[in-house]
């Protein structure tokens, strides 16, 4: 599971960073790129099936948890291995790693509830006809071609 | 203690997003979304979602304050009135209260505004005005004239419904960012969107067709529109002659216009002004969008009055899908205005000038007397400060000196004043040259109804105390009025929306106990009616029920380029700012994200002037010079640059050139010109 | 005390970060990373139990033994040029991903990228396939 994104929706506000900073802390989870001024995509964790960031990991903190990538913080030193194992840059190292968690432990991510232009979800259905692209494609066999 | 959720309205926009405050032992502990509202569904833009980062900012103003020195000492409410009576009271007395003007805040409540007009008028003065004069005056004059109302049409949900989508002079995407998930909507069942913009924005990118037009060239736009609409056939003949009058003066006025001239002015090829005329006038609803790019211009009163006619000539009025959409920005100028804040204007849009306004409110209030307008509008309460013409001013929640234009002038012209008194919730650039500042309270710490662009009347709860001895805006402005001899006793919100059902009759049946979820939109003219969320679907409160076509003819910017200054400066907004900046350049969340004033340059333009991606430049007009940080881009055309003005600067720059009947600068086109700092 | 192998450390954060004591300095400046093992007499053995690379070793404290100190070339990113990782990590990453992932569409060593141009190059890939329209075309044709 990941959050997706209709990337013809996306109009570029920010608000899904805004929220998940507010929700997280630190500097949120989600970096929205603009793209030759015509296009703005909001990089998220895609929760890959195989996860790199985790084999990177030399502690644990980061693993699968079904079809999560879960992050143990208490394992976590900091080393900075997994920002630098993930193919599309949404890990980060301040004194610990940051990641997103799908909003574990709430109804829904924060940012596919705040998203004003419905642009965003989790189940890959979105809400128009029109064909949606995930911000990236998750698995080892898919995931970077 | 358990955590509770209450109910608010962002303070931000126009669009009135509802969310809840989480609060814990008496202090906003976070924000919770809210699905069930009609509008955002629970969603937020990222304003909304970092409003705590001001309602919990360690400089919101906590104590009254008089100047001292170089600096501020804290005094107590007692005190604090007493100098108001003294300095406003005093001019009053010795130069007569035709020399006192005052400035509501669209960011108050419906109560407040109420109060803050009604203590002006009952201090004899007609000079009040809100910051809707630098925005959405000419849709007050110009849909007044028209249509009979002025504003929104329908609601923002029925966007969906629309077949074709013309958005104008707006860039919804980043100010009213909710309103895109309903055109998505609307695109998603076919519609098509057009979108006339002199920049590439954001919400152009939802645009089938844009329409790049030079800045201050919308009446010749839409003139042409009408005039192919015209020759093609196109009109809805039904509905003009059913519901309009002059129709035959426009289609005079638009003989011999040519496509190829609108072509040349607007620098739009004629082969889209002919599909986009086609598109909005064949589809089954068409509905127009339209924000600061109409109406900051010396032509908006123009501006607003060509968007009518093509609505009104195409009967794309008064059904689903349809409209005619002024994007109203502050989440209560719709508000503001409705409550009479307005020089030309007493509550529910009764004329100032007119007699009979004056005998209703004499009686309504109880006064002995009560001064006829048209007052002096917010810019020109600033010239007459500057000239002596006013010499004390009371100003809450606005902050001119950041807002209007030529801001050199304002500063000077505020420090001209005998007195000057400032309620706000942070020291702004007007603030800092008060003799009394008045510590107010934001959206969450006061209740209230607000209303939001779709005429919406929402009820916003208390969630948390205002800080240290800070009160709400509706508590200072009893205790201003009574410090100047008023009776101004109000228990609560509640008891001033009483007198409002009474005295404005859109909001006649609006009251309290029925304002729950989803609000109720005005008109609302008995207890038991249902509101009114599309206007005119029977015609139009004009005589004869007919809306008012009116010929405009194109006139060009006040202030072109040429000579010393070749580039056209246009302004603008951004995602995550707010108009002039006072509450979100303090937000951590979103400052960060847009740290600094910046200048967009065309890519070829900066090349010729030796200019770099992130150099320092310097910007130029007759008013004064800014820095900014150049961005080199192609979204802006050859000769033309854009600024935000959420940072100050922007301001330092604009022109003070104004329309003649609303009197709203024309802040979207001044003359400029740019060179590398260093 | 602290002894470090310098073949082994790939100069992360770990120590640094873990050390309650903060003895061990890191600084990134002017392209370099360089870490500096104070002398310490905790005796706790944090920095060692949490060395990614098994580098670090617990010594009985001695006055004239210098203190251990390694410095790193922050490597550039193949794009944008930033100074980004020391080899050593970048290295460690290599051997983790699998060699036939290790390119991305365009056919670059993405690992050798530093995470902001990852993250603009997946937009951009994204943008490209994905927008449709009257901006889908001109994204396209820019290319």
């Amino acid at each position: 599971m990941a959050v997706y994104v209709d990337i013809n929706r996306c109009i570029g506000c920010r608000s899904c960073e805004v929220a998940c900073q507010r929700v997280h802390g630190g500097s949120g989870h989600v970096r929205v790129s603009f793209v030759e001024g015509l296009a703005s995509v909001p990089i998220f964790c895609h929760h890959c099936e195989e996860a790199f960031c985790a084999a990177a990991c030399f502690s644990g903190a980061l693993h699968k948890e079904g079809d999560r990538t879960a992050f143990d913080v208490d394992k976590c030193t900091g080393c900075g291995l997994c920002a630098l194992a993930c193919p599309f840059g949404v890990v980060w190292t301040e004194k610990i790693a940051h990641k997103c968690d799908l909003c574990w432990g709430r109804t829904e991510p924060a940012c596919v509830a705040t998203c004003p232009a419905n642009a965003l979800s989790t189940d890959g259905e979105p809400p128009s006809r029109r064909s949606h692209v995930r911000a990236g494609r998750a698995g080892a066999s898919g995931c970077l071609r | 203690m358990t955590m509770v959720r209450i109910p608010t309205v962002c303070p931000y926009c126009g669009a009135g997003c509802g969310f809840f405050v989480e609060v814990e032992k008496g202090r906003a502990a976070g924000i919770a979304y809210m699905p069930g509202h009609p509008v955002s569904e629970g969603s937020l833009c990222s304003k909304g979602n970092a409003a705590l980062e001001v309602l919990c900012h360690q400089e919101r103003l906590k104590s009254p304050l008089k100047r001292k020195g170089e600096g501020w000492a804290e005094i107590s409410w007692d005190e604090a009135a007493e100098m108001v009576a003294r300095g406003m009271g005093g001019t009053i007395k010795k130069d007569g209260p035709g020399k006192v003007a005052l400035l509501a805040s669209s960011k108050c409540t419906n109560e407040e505004n109420y109060l803050i007009e009604k203590l002006a008028r009952l201090l004899g003065t007609p000079h009040i005005d809100n910051c809707a004069r630098l925005c959405h005056a000419p849709s007050v004059v110009g849909l007044n004239r028209t249509l009979g109302a002025a504003g929104m049409t329908n609601p923002i949900p029925d966007i969906a419904d629309s077949q074709c989508i013309f958005i104008i002079g707006s860039n919804l995407a980043e100010n009213h960012p909710v309103i895109s998930r309903w055109i998505h909507r609307a695109r998603d069942r076919g519609a098509v969107v057009i979108v006339a913009d002199p920049r590439e924005t954001h919400t152009s990118w939802m645009a089938d067709q844009f329409l790049q037009l030079a800045p201050g060239t919308d009446v010749a736009l839409l003139n042409g529109m009408a005039q192919v609409i015209i020759e093609e056939g196109l009109i809805d003949e039904d509905y003009i002659a059913e519901r309009t009058r002059g129709f035959e003066e426009l289609s005079a006025s638009l003989k011999g216009l040519s496509i190829e001239r609108t072509a040349e002015i607007t620098g739009v090829p004629k082969e889209d002004i002919v599909r986009a005329a086609r598109y909005y006038a064949s589809s089954p609803a068409s509905t127009i969008l339209y924000s600061m790019g109409i109406t900051q211009h010396t032509t908006g009163t123009d501006n607003v009055q060509a968007v009518s006619n093509l609505a009104l000539i195409c009967g794309q009025i008064g059904r689903p899908g349809t409209g005619v959409m002024p994007l109203r920005g502050q989440n209560n100028v719709q508000g503001a205005c409705d409550m009479g804040a307005l020089a030309e204007f007493y509550p529910g849009y009764r004329r100032a000038d007119d007699p009979g306004t004056i005998e209703f409110f004499t009686s309504a209030w109880g006064a002995a007397a009560l001064p006829a307008g048209p007052g002096l509008t917010a810019t020109e309460m600033i010239g007459a400060a500057a000239s002596g013409g006013i010499k004390a001013m009371y100003i809450v929640g606005e902050d001119p000196a950041n807002s209007e234009p030529s801001s050199l002038s304002v500063k000077r012209a505020l420090e001209s004043l005998d007195f000057l008194v400032v309620q706000d919730i942070f020291m702004t650039a007007t603030a800092q040259l008060a003799d009394v500042v008045l510590p107010g309270a934001v959206w969450a710490e006061k209740e209230g109804s607000f209303t939001n662009t779709e005429r919406r009347v929402q009820w916003s709860s208390k969630a948390v105390d205002p800080p240290g001895c800070a009160l709400s805006d509706l508590e200072i402005v009893c205790i201003v009025g009574r410090s100047l001899g008023l009776d101004f006793s109000y228990p609560d919100a509640a008891s001033v929306l009483a007198e409002i059902n009474r005295t404005v009759p859109q909001y006649a049946g609006i009251t309290r106990e029925r304002l729950g979820e989803g609000g109720l939109v005005w008109p609302c003219p008995s207890p038991d009616h249902p509101g009114t969320p599309i206007l005119h679907t029977t015609g139009f409160r004009l005589p004869d029920g007919r809306a008012q076509i009116v010929p405009v003819p194109y006139r060009p910017a006040a202030e072109g380029p040429g000579g010393d200054y070749p580039l056209v400066l246009t302004t603008g907004r951004v995602a995550v700012h707010h108009n002039a900046g006072s509450m979100t350049r303090r937000s951590a969340s979103l400052i960060s994200r847009e740290p600094e004033l910046f200048v967009e340059i065309n890519t070829a333009d900066a090349q010729r002037l030796r200019i770099a991606d992130g150099d320092m430049v310097i910007v130029t007009t007759a008013r004064g010079e800014a820095q900014a940080s150049a961005r080199l881009t192609e979204r802006v055309k050859r000769g033309v640059v854009f600024m935000p003005f959420h940072f100050p600067g922007t301001n330092i720059l604009t022109t003070e050139a104004a329309d003649p009947e609303a009197r709203i600068p024309e802040f979207k086109v001044s003359a400029c010109k740019i060179t590398r700092r260093g | 005390m602290i002894k470090v192998d310098p073949n082994l450390c790939i100069g992360c954060r770990s120590c640094s970060n873990v050390c309650p004591s903060q003895k061990i300095l890191r600084s990134d400046s002017e392209g370099i990373r360089r870490i500096l093992w104070n002398r310490c007499r905790e005796e706790c053995d944090l920095c060692v139990e949490f060395c990614p690379a098994k580098a670090l070793t617990l010594v009985p404290f001695d006055e004239l033994v210098p203190e251990p100190q390694l410095s790193f070339n922050l490597v550039s990113c193949r794009i944008c040029g930033s100074r980004y990782a020391p080899e050593p990590m970048l290295s460690r990453i290599e051997a983790a991903v699998p060699p036939d992932s290790q390119r991305d569409p365009e056919g670059r060593e993405w690992i050798r990228v530093c995470p902001a141009c990852r993250r603009r190059a997946e937009a951009q890939r994204a943008a490209r396939e994905g927008v449709s329209g009257r901006r889908g075309e001109a994204l396209r044709r820019g290319k």
